[in-house]
């Protein structure tokens, strides 16, 4: 008898907390779903034309999200591109020309990148990309969408590596042998068979990281500059995410300019979903086709 | 001849990128410690914050002591969470609709960006429940923020080496309370409290969800949950936002980074040393 009320307990602690964690997601969904609604009622397209401003304050508000949207996907866009980059590079680096133990404490030792906080990055952009931005391109305070842009693809570079790394080690398993065989040389081999071989996959890890920048906070919001205008290389530019942390604390409970905040949020949401779907249904065929 | 041409410029490149990796790495690293280490001393740690404005003189143990309470009270209500969702997708649901739902719950919340579960939990705890920002109010939204980062890596842990135990165990005719208490749960321990641990580093390097639940510029420590606490990441943000001080700030970073990075190592260290006593092959 005692042992039946045990297991009885056992099994429902671990169904009372599944269910909290589903009750937690649908919260969250709901909240931001309910409280975005009077936006999107009384403003609707009003708040995605091109040439409404946001001016939020002002005795004639106009809640523009646009600026804020395209300056979310520029930044991260920037920083994929930027992680790619050295992230395929590193990892064929590690995988080919360094020897093998010292390639994974190198491995771990990136790794390590992932697990700085984001306003260390942030601090450390500021300090050093933001001044020299300043002393070297006349810029008034070297605040950009650029230094954005390389802080956050350093944010992502170990999640790319560690990615790419794991998809050269396949290929490499697969074809090194017959194509040593034949005569290719090492770089042959890099170039024209693993690279190609590990496109879907990379493809998929730029669709994840791309997801990962666009929620990124405190490291792009202390860089960027923080205008509401539309984002160009080196101007200063805003985003979803640092828009949100930056005005959600001075705001009145109920008012119209919350509420655009929770559907500016609602649009990142499904922007992430999109990217983020798309990005594990390429992953999982890319895993698939290597099988 | 134009064929090793290309055969050197593919080596160039490759060095040049690797190395401008790790260069980067590293100098996350050095700079970090390279300029905070003339701030570090016993009484920057030890003291409360001071000068005018605050933050210029002083120390920072109540920053250092809130976020070591913010860290811990959301790991252990994130952890206790998390490990008994993925004891749930493990061992009693292994397919089904409701596995579905949760597990569809659990990847919807890892995607969610962090600055969402501080204006989730900011509207929702302190404006419609009426709480004051607090301790506790900052610890349930970070613990919310943890809950799908320990339930993942536990039910890896889970899968890969509980269900073996499960499937003896049931096999001899044992409950599988039985054999998750008495069996799974200590042959897992260390695994799970490094997966916690972790959480916990995560959560309390992070700054979007406490930014207007809880944490503020200066307090004391808390001594109870309910009283508002400073954190060593707000701190290093209010600091350089404010262009207070910066070299405190990189006194503060350090100690930050410093501490997170202890925490980082020592798993490291137990799932290596782990990894030799066992047969299963992680990586």
């Amino acid at each position: 008898m005692k042992k039946k009320i045990v297991d009885c307990v056992g099994k429902g602690i671990t169904i009372l907390t599944s269910t909290l964690a589903v009750a937690l997601m649908a919260v969250m969904l709901i909240h931001i779903a309910s409280e975005s609604i009077p936006a999107f009622r009384e403003l609707g397209i009003e708040m995605f034309r091109l040439e409404t401003e946001w001016r939020p304050v002002s005795n004639n508000p106009q809640y523009g999200l646009m600026p804020a949207i395209t300056g979310t996907l520029y930044t991260s866009a920037l920083a994929v591109v930027f992680s790619l980059i050295l992230g395929i590079g590193c990892a064929f680096f590690l995988n080919f020309y360094v020897a093998d133990k010292l390639a994974k404490v190198l491995l771990s030792f990136i790794d390590l990148v992932a697990g700085i906080p984001s306003v260390i990055f942030g601090f450390i952009g500021l300090t050093v990309l933001v001044k020299w931005f300043a002393a070297h391109f006349r810029m008034a305070a070297g605040q950009c969408v650029l230094a954005a842009g390389i802080v956050l693809g350093v944010m992502l570079l170990p999640f790319v590596v560690s990615t790419c790394s794991e998809s050269i080690g396949q290929a490499r398993r697969q074809y090194e042998l017959s194509a040593l065989a034949l005569g290719f040389s090492k770089e042959i081999l890099c170039v024209k068979i693993i690279l190609p071989a590990i496109r879907p996959g990379i493809i998929a890890a730029a669709m994840m990281a791309f997801g990962r920048g666009l929620g990124e906070t405190m490291a792009v919001m202390m860089v960027i500059g923080n205008s509401p205008i539309y984002p160009s290389l080196l101007g200063r530019g805003q985003t979803i995410p640092a828009l949100t942390a930056l005005e959600m604390g001075s705001i009145e409970y109920g008012s119209m300019h919350l509420s655009v905040l929770y559907a500016v949020n609602v649009v990142l949401l499904v922007i992430l979903a999109v990217v983020m779907a798309g990005g594990y249904l390429l992953k999982r065929r890319a895993d698939k086709h290597e099988e | 001849m134009k064929n090793n041409m290309g055969k050197y410029v593919v080596r160039l490149i490759c060095l040049l990128l690797g190395l401008l990796t790790i260069g980067v790495t590293l100098f996350l690293f050095l700079f970090v410690f390279w300029k905070g280490k003339n701030v570090i001393s016993l009484s920057f740690l030890l003291d409360d914050p001071s000068g005018m404005p605050i933050g210029t003189d002083g120390g920072i143990f109540p920053a250092l002591m809130g976020s070591i309470y913010l860290g811990a009270l959301s790991a252990i209500i994130g952890g206790i969470i998390g490990i008994g969702v993925a004891a749930y997708l493990a061992f009693y649901s292994p397919c089904g609709r409701f596995h579905n739902v949760v597990k569809g719950a659990l990847f919807g919340l890892s995607g969610i960006p962090s600055i969402l579960f501080g204006l989730v939990g900011y509207t929702l705890l302190i404006y419609q429940f009426g709480m004051s920002r607090s301790l506790i109010c900052a610890a349930i939204t970070v613990a919310a923020m943890i809950v799908p980062f320990v339930a993942i890596r536990a039910k890896k842990i889970f899968d890969e080496k509980g269900i073996e135990y499960m499937r003896n165990s049931e096999s001899l005719g044992l409950s599988k309370e039985y054999a998750l208490w008495r069996l799974i749960l200590p042959a897992c321990l260390p695994e799970l409290l490094s997966t916690i641990a972790l959480g916990m580093a995560y959560g309390m390097g992070a700054v979007a969800p406490i930014l207007y639940t809880g944490a503020v510029m200066q307090a004391k420590v808390p001594e109870k949950l309910t009283d508002p606490f400073m954190s060593l990441p707000y701190h290093l943000y209010m600091l350089v936002s404010n262009g207070f001080s910066l070299e405190y700030a990189y006194g503060t970073a350090f100690v930050l980074m410093a501490f997170l990075l202890c925490i980082q190592l020592l798993c490291k260290l137990i799932s290596y040393f782990r990894e030799g006593a066992q047969w299963s092959l992680k990586r």
